[in-house]
C-alpha cells in the first residue's frame, strides 16, 4: 500500500513534513478528524490577543508543531538507543502520537474555561480528562486502529503520565518536552514579545540522554532514563529557564488577560448557575445554544465538544441582551475590552514596604519626623535583609487578601465589587513530591559517563530564580469608593507588616 | 461533608495532619498520600487532589503546607535521600490546639505514617482509581507503576486491607 507524502507551513517551524510511510499517514489521519480540526477554533492564549493582537494562534498549530518538536527529540533518543540496539519504534511512536493528540480536551477559553470548572466541580471541564476520553473511544481511537487494537490506549497512558517512566515518555512529558519547546517559542513569535528567547538548536546539540536515580521519599526505586544536558549547555539552560519566567510575566500573567479571564469566568459560572436553576431565559441564549446545553449535561462529552472560543465569543452579543444584569455587563465587556480595572496589590505593597526617603517639605516642617523616620530606616536596613522583606511582603499580601474576601461576602452584590486574582507559579520546582527525572533539568559536568546533576546545584541564575506570583484586585473603573477601600486595606497592611 | 473546624485557616488543617500525626511526617509523597486517605474517608480539610506522577496529589494542599512554614506552624527541612534526590522532613512547630482527635482519623494517619512510602503510593493510587470509576484499579496501579508494583504491590494490598478496617465517616472504596 502506497501513502502520500504531505507537507504544512508553520510559521514557527516553516515545514512541517508527514513523510509517506504508514505511521504518519495514520497521524495525518488524526488530523482529519473533526476533534482534532476543532483545536483551530481553540486559541492558544485564549484571551491574551486583548493585549498582543497578533496572538490568535490556535492549538491546532501548536499541536502540529509540539509532533515536529517532539520527532526532533526522538531523534535524540533514537541516536542513543540505536548504539544498544535497544531503540523501539512502537514506544516512540505512542509518544509521538502522544504529543500530536495532547491537547485535544481542550474547552472554550482552555485555562479559563478550567477555572470554572475547578469552582463548579464539573469534569468535563478538565482538558486532561476530556483529552483521555477522545483519545481512548471516538474518531481519534478509530483513526489510531491501524497501529494496533492497544495503540490509542497507550497514546492515552502516556499523556496522563500514567505509563512507565521511561525516556520516549521524557519527549511527552520532563523539563524539556515537546510542548514546552513549541509554546515558548509559538507565543512569544505570535505575542510579537521578544522576552523569553531560547537557544533551541544549541539546547537540542547539547542534549543527551542519560541514567538517573529516582525515588519515592528516601526509598530508592531504581534508575531511569531522561533528558540530561552537556556541560556547555549552562547558559543555554538559565535562559531557557528566564525566558519561562519572563513570558509568565508578561504574556501568561498579563494583567489584562487575567482581568478578562476573570470576568469570562464570572460570566460562565452565572449562565451555569442559572440554567441550573431553571432560569434558562435569563443568560440571553437560545435554550439550543451550546452553552446552554453544556449547563444542563455537563457530564455528557458530546456537550463540550460543541463548544470552541468562537461559539463562546459569537454569543457575547446574544448575552449582552440578558436579563440578567451580569451576564449582560459581563459579556458587553469581553466584546468591547472594557474591562475592570486592575490594582496590583504585590506591586503597591511591595513600593510601601520599602523605604521612602521623606519630602523636603515634611523634612522642613517637622524635624522630629526626619530623626524618627531615619531611626526606623536604619533599623529596618538593619533587620530587614531580603527574605525579611519578601517575608513581610506575603504576611501582608496573605492579611489583605483574607480582608479582601470579607468585603467581597460582606458587599455581595448581583454584580461583584471587586474581582481577586491570586496565583503563584514556580518555574524551576526542584519537587514537588519527591525530586525526580521529571521534574529537574539534570546536567553532565563532563564529558564521558560523569554522574549528571541537578542544574539549580551549578547555577547561581536558576536558583535565584524566585516563583513568579501575581496578587491583583479588579474593580469596576467608575466604582471610586471600592478603590479607596482597597488602598486603604493596603495602606493599613503595609503598615502592620512593615 | 470534611469533619473539620470551619473556623481554621487551610494553612491550619494542612498543619494539623503533621501535628496529628505526633509532630512528625517524613515525605512530602507521604505527607501528600495520607491527606488523600484522609479526605476520601471524610476525615479530611477539603483538598481537591489529581492524579499526578507519584498518585494523588494536591496543589492546594502543597500550598497550604508552604503557607503552614511560614506562619511558623511547622516546619520543613530538606534532606539527601539514600538514591541522590531529596526528601523533606515535617515537624510541627505548635500542638494541636484543638487537643483530641478523631479516633479514626488518628488510625489512618498512624498506618499511613508507619507505611512505606511506595506502599503507601500504590494504596493511594489504588484508590484513587477505584475513585474515577477504574473497574480493576489494582491492575491499573500495576500497569501505571510497573517498577513500583513489581516489588510493593503486594505490601500495598495489604495496607489497603488494614486501612479498610478503620471505621470511617464515608468508606473506603472496597476493592
Amino acid at each position: 500500500m502506497s501513502f502520500k507524502r504531505q507537507r504544512i507551513r508553520d510559521p514557527l517551524h516553516n515545514l512541517i513534513e508527514f513523510p509517506d510511510d504508514h505511521f504518519h499517514h495514520v497521524m495525518w489521519q488524526v488530523i482529519q478528524t473533526s476533534q482534532f480540526q476543532r483545536l483551530r477554533r481553540i486559541k492558544q492564549l485564549g484571551f491574551s490577543d486583548i493585549v498582543y493582537p497578533g496572538a490568535t494562534h490556535s492549538r491546532f498549530g501548536h499541536s502540529l508543531g509540539v509532533f515536529h518538536t517532539a520527532r526532533k527529540l526522538m531523534n535524540i533518543v533514537k541516536g542513543h538507543l540505536d548504539r544498544s540496539h535497544d531503540y523501539k519504534d512502537t514506544d516512540a511512536n505512542t509518544a509521538l502520537a502522544a504529543a500530536l493528540v495532547h491537547d485535544l480536551g481542550h474547552g472554550p477559553y482552555s485555562h479559563a474555561f478550567e477555572e470554572v470548572g475547578k469552582r463548579l466541580n464539573l469534569v468535563m471541564a478538565n482538558h486532561e480528562k476530556v483529552t483521555d476520553l477522545l483519545i481512548r473511544d471516538g474518531e481519534v481511537s478509530i483513526a489510531l486502529k491501524p497501529l494496533g487494537g492497544g495503540f490509542a490506549s497507550d497514546v492515552a497512558d502516556v499523556i496522563k503520565k500514567a505509563g512507565p517512566s521511561n525516556i520516549y515518555a521524557a519527549v511527552v512529558s520532563s523539563q524539556f518536552d515537546a510542548d514546552r519547546l513549541d509554546y515558548m517559542q509559538r507565543d512569544r513569535l505570535m505575542t510579537g514579545t521578544h522576552h523569553g528567547v531560547i537557544d533551541l538548536d544549541w539546547l537540542l546539540s547539547n542534549l543527551e540522554v542519560g541514567k538517573v536515580p529516582y525515588g519515592n521519599d528516601n526509598e530508592p526505586v531504581g534508575e531511569i532514563e531522561t533528558f540530561v544536558l552537556g556541560p556547555k549547555a549552562i547558559y543555554a539552560a538559565e535562559a531557557y529557564l528566564l525566558g519561562l519566567f519572563q513570558l509568565y510575566a508578561t504574556v501568561y500573567f498579563h494583567k489584562a488577560t487575567r482581568g478578562a479571564e476573570k470576568l469570562f469566568t464570572e460570566l460562565l459560572a452565572k449562565i451555569i448557575h442559572l440554567v441550573k436553576n431553571g432560569s434558562t431565559h435569563k443568560t440571553g441564549l437560545n435554550e439550543n445554544h451550546p452553552l446552554i446545553h453544556f449547563a444542563i449535561d455537563p457530564e455528557n462529552l458530546q456537550s463540550i465538544l460543541a463548544m470552541d472560543d468562537s461559539v463562546i465569543s459569537g454569543a457575547f452579543s446574544m448575552m449582552a441582551n440578558a436579563e440578567d444584569r451580569l451576564i449582560s455587563d459581563f459579556s458587553k465587556r469581553l466584546r468591547d475590552r472594557k474591562l475592570y480595572k486592575c490594582t496590583d496589590i504585590r506591586e503597591c505593597l511591595s513600593q510601601k514596604l520599602e523605604y521612602t526617603p521623606l519630602s523636603k517639605s515634611t523634612r522642613r516642617k517637622n524635624p522630629k519626623a526626619l530623626s524618627e523616620h531615619q531611626g526606623a530606616a536604619q533599623s529596618k536596613h538593619s533587620s530587614n535583609d531580603e527574605k525579611g522583606r519578601i517575608e513581610a511582603l506575603d504576611r501582608a499580601s496573605n492579611n489583605v487578601e483574607k480582608r479582601l474576601m470579607d468585603f467581597a461576602t460582606e458587599k455581595q452584590d448581583e454584580i461583584p465589587k471587586i474581582l481577586v486574582d491570586k496565583a503563584e507559579r514556580s518555574i524551576y520546582k526542584l519537587f514537588e513530591e519527591s525530586k525526580g527525572p521529571l521534574n529537574q533539568i539534570m546536567m553532565k559536568l563532563g564529558a564521558g559517563d560523569s554522574k549528571p546533576v541537578d542544574v539549580a546545584s551549578i547555577s547561581q541564575v536558576i536558583n535565584a530564580i524566585a516563583p513568579f506570583k501575581a496578587f491583583r484586585v479588579y474593580i469596576e473603573d467608575s466604582d471610586k469608593k471600592t478603590k479607596a477601600t482597597v488602598e486603604n486595606i493596603i495602606k493599613e497592611e503595609a503598615t502592620r507588616c512593615r | 461533608m470534611p469533619v473539620v473546624n470551619l473556623n481554621k485557616t487551610h494553612a491550619e488543617m494542612a498543619a494539623d495532619i503533621i501535628r496529628d500525626a505526633g509532630g512528625e511526617v517524613v515525605g512530602r509523597t507521604r505527607l501528600q498520600k495520607m491527606a488523600y486517605l484522609l479526605e476520601i474517608t471524610g476525615l479530611g480539610a477539603d483538598f481537591s487532589f489529581e492524579y499526578r506522577h507519584y498518585g494523588p496529589y494536591s496543589e492546594q494542599l502543597a500550598n497550604e503546607i508552604t503557607a503552614a512554614c511560614f506562619w511558623d506552624m511547622i516546619s520543613e527541612v530538606e534532606h539527601t535521600a539514600v538514591w541522590g534526590g531529596s526528601y523533606s522532613i515535617f515537624k510541627a512547630l505548635q500542638s494541636n490546639p484543638k487537643g483530641k482527635i478523631k479516633p479514626a482519623r488518628k488510625e489512618i494517619i498512624d498506618l499511613a505514617k508507619d507505611a512505606n512510602p511506595i506502599t503507601l503510593e500504590l494504596a493511594a493510587t489504588a484508590a484513587f482509581l477505584a475513585k474515577e470509576g477504574d473497574s480493576d484499579p489494582w491492575s491499573e496501579t500495576s500497569r501505571r507503576k510497573p517498577e513500583k508494583a513489581a516489588k510493593y504491590l503486594d505490601d500495598a494490598r495489604n495496607l489497603y486491607a488494614r486501612l479498610l478496617k478503620v471505621k470511617t465517616p464515608n468508606p473506603l472504596p472496597a476493592i
